[in-house]
């Protein structure tokens, strides 16, 4: 490998690492781990005013030194179906450590094809080989190149699934050094396939990186409800990258909730590629103490007539951080593009941050773009007002952060993950007027 | 019930309200009328506790009790309610939900138990239905994107459920058409008895047509420079302020 002289010791410490790793005997995606390796020795950790990481430092993540994860880590059942949402307990897979749990995972009657990522087709292998190559973010590729093995999810033609799938990632934590966990699902939809999925992720303690990539495949007229859930424990690292490709007619309707930890970032890239395709991406961020959430976004519209609608809400308290940093890319074939970018922001205290660059690239003439930002407080007139009927100061100040917070909650179909949400949002709001 | 004592108010360091004495008492409506930006509605909040208005010097007793050391909440658990005259849009708060929430803090506070939502849906209704509302409103937005009216209407609806022991309300007339004036007053009417007192901030003797005020009480640059009964209103409504602000 070259410039390994003068590579400063956070790469290093990786490329040491997978040595380590490779010692353990050959990986079932060893090739794809070479390309991986290779991308991210010539990416490098970003560097303090880095374009994709302008809010986000990385540097002491970066210094951290990892280790290996253990062979088997125990997770009790009694623990996984704790978070299980009702109605999932038939249909989930169970990642434990980053690495998929057959035992953990149900999938009674399912009707799709779950198989190892290192089996696909050679057409598959193709993308993933490409991808790998040409990867942009440093942090995926440190995620391809450690990953063990991933799933494909598979769902024919004119399939519509109407049962929610749940995926659960469970990360053990607080071994004797901390440790990366890199799953990675690979999601091919059928035309005219529609699927439902809740993602959760949880640690049982601390000390733990989760650094997920996956890729989503839509054919012709395929539908996808993706929610997502970031609920880990506060003292670990929580990178994703999502990578969603739309045919036509293709819909993909997302909403992320994040509770943060010390540091989570969510990297979505999104290619709208044949006419008529739809994305809906929302966000919502609830943060207290320290906590950080950061959203980077890139949307390419490449095909006409094609929708995107972004809506990012973040509730900040103590001295916690969000940042958003989005780009809608308009090619110049794509006429009659609608999209639109929102970012919200509810600072509850006087040493939250928040950092927001909604952008907009426009080639074509004839499209409809919108972006916007607000940062406020709560406010004074509307606490006032519903002082006067009698709520007390605090009940009012929650009404309204849960009020704000109303308009991507209600996007979500899954009446279980709106009440977890809004439980955990009111527990927050009361842990900080303690 | 009421006893406003030479209450001088500011606000951002400007006074507002000069030496206002006013009093009260069970069974009583007073009107309160006066030029625009003479303090009326600075009167109605400090009433009700607005955080923004520093009281300098004078005294606010309301059932014997020290008004001033009250925050809002407690000032309406006890009793008092004040119809904004720019009701708050709360958008995502859900109105029928709100009014539950609202109700039940009083009941709390009476040491009883919350309303099943079921007997609360059916007050509710009654009292919508007085008022001539619809039932959409219950699934709407706390006055979000509520026409004027529809703000004004809202504001009784409150009220109606609350059930104050005195309610100010400010300016509820403007912005009402002639049916919904007529329609609301006859709420307002029937919400009166010899326990509760009402003050009505108006422009319009209109709407003391069907409200008939015991006392008129006009305010002009922070202080109260006349007061009459009724016939103090249909006397300004053919004159205007002039004839009195001009005497002092
Ligand atoms: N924050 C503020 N800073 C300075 N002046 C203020 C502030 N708030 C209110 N005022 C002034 O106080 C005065 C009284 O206002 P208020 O709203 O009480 O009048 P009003 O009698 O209700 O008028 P209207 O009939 O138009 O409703 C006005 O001159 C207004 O401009
Ligand atoms: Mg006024």
């Amino acid at each position: 490998m070259p410039n390994t002289l003068v590579k400063s010791s956070a790469e290093s410490a990786f490329l040491d690492l997978h040595k380590k790793l490779l010692e353990r005997g050959r990986p079932a995606l060893a090739e794809l781990q070479e390309i991986a390796l290779r991308r991210f020795d010539s990416l490098r950790f970003p560097h303090s005013k880095h374009e994709m990481y302008t809010y986000v430092n990385t540097k002491e993540l970066a210094a951290t030194s990892f280790g290996l994860p253990d062979d088997a880590a125990n997770v009790s059942e009694d623990f996984v179906s704790r978070h299980i949402y009702p109605g999932c307990e038939h249909q989930c897979l169970v990642f434990v450590d980053g690495t998929f749990d057959r035992g953990l995972s149900r999938f009674e009657g399912m009707r799709a094809d779950i198989a190892p990522l290192s089996e696909a087709d050679r057409e598959l292998k193709n993308y993933l080989s490409e991808t790998a190559a040409n990867e942009n973010d440093v942090f995926a590729s440190l995620s391809t190149a450690f990953c063990g093995d991933g799933i494909i999810f598979k769902v024919d033609d004119n399939t519509q699934i109407s049962d929610t799938l749940q995926v659960l990632f469970v990360s053990t934590g607080r071994a004797a050094a901390p440790v990366m966990h890199a799953p990675r699902l690979v999601w091919q939809l059928g035309k005219l396939s529609e699927v439902k999925v809740i993602e959760k992720f949880v640690g049982r303690d601390g000390g733990y990186f989760i650094n997920s990539v996956q890729d989503w495949l839509l054919a012709e007229g395929a539908g996808v409800s993706f929610t997502q859930v970031q609920a880990d424990v506060f003292d670990s690292w929580h990178f994703s990258k999502t990578r969603v490709h739309l045919n036509r007619d293709a819909k993909f309707y997302s909403t992320n909730a994040s509770s943060g930890t010390q540091l989570a970032r969510h990297h979505y890239e999104v290619w709208l590629k044949e006419k008529g395709s739809e994305l809906k991406l929302n966000g919502i961020s609830v943060l207290d103490g320290k906590e950080q959430v950061h959203n980077f976004v890139r949307i390419h519209h490449a095909a006409p007539q094609c929708v995107s609608r972004q809506h990012f809400k973040n509730i900040v308290n103590g001295a916690a951080r969000s940042s958003f940093d989005g780009t809608v890319i308009v090619n110049r074939e794509a006429q009659l593009t609608t999209s639109d970018q929102l970012v919200n922001n509810l600072m509850l205290s006087d040493n939250c941050h928040t950092n927001n660059k909604p952008n907009l690239m426009i080639l074509a003439d004839d499209v409809k773009c919108t972006h916007g930002v607000t940062v406020g407080q709560i406010d004074e007139d509307q606490w006032f007002y519903l002082q006067t009927r009698g709520l007390s100061a605090k009940a009012a100040k929650e009404l309204l952060t849960r009020s704000f917070a109303q308009s991507i909650i209600q996007t979500i179909e899954f009446p279980a993950v709106v009440e977890e949400l809004s439980g955990s949002l009111l527990q927050k709001l009361e842990a900080t007027d303690a | 019930m009421l006893e406003i004592k030479n209450l001088h108010a500011r606000v951002d360091g400007n006074e507002i309200l000069e030496g206002i004495s006013l009093t009260v008492k069970a069974g009583e409506i007073h009107a309160v009328m006066g030029p625009n930006g003479s303090g009326k509605s600075t009167l109605a909040k400090i009433l009700s506790g607005h955080p923004s208005y520093e009281v300098a010097d004078g005294q606010i007793l309301f059932e014997k009790n020290n008004l001033l050391e009250m925050d809002a909440e407690e000032r309406s658990l006890s009793g008092i309610f004040m119809g904004f005259q720019y009701p708050v849009e709360v958008p995502g708060v859900n109105n029928a939900e709100f009014l539950r929430m609202a109700f039940n803090a009083r009941r709390v506070r009476d040491g009883e138990e919350e309303i099943d939502p079921l007997d609360f849906d059916e007050l509710l209704s009654e009292k919508m239905k007085m008022l001539k509302m619809e039932n959409k409103y219950k699934e709407r937005n706390l006055n979000d994107g509520f026409s004027g009216g529809e703000k004004k209407k809202n504001e009784i609806l409150q009220m109606a459920i609350l059930k104050p022991k005195l309610a100010i309300l400010d300016e509820t007339d403007s912005g009402l058409d002639i049916d919904a004036l007529r329609t609301v007053a006859e709420g307002v009417n029937s919400l009166r008895n010899e326990k509760n007192a009402l003050i009505l901030i108006t422009h319009y003797q209109r709407l003391l047509d069907y409200i008939k005020p015991d006392f008129v009480h006009v305010l002009h640059k922070g202080k109260i420079v006349k007061s009459g009964d009724k016939a103090l209103a249909i006397e300004l409504e053919s004159q205007g302020y002039d004839w009195v602000t001009t005497e002092n």
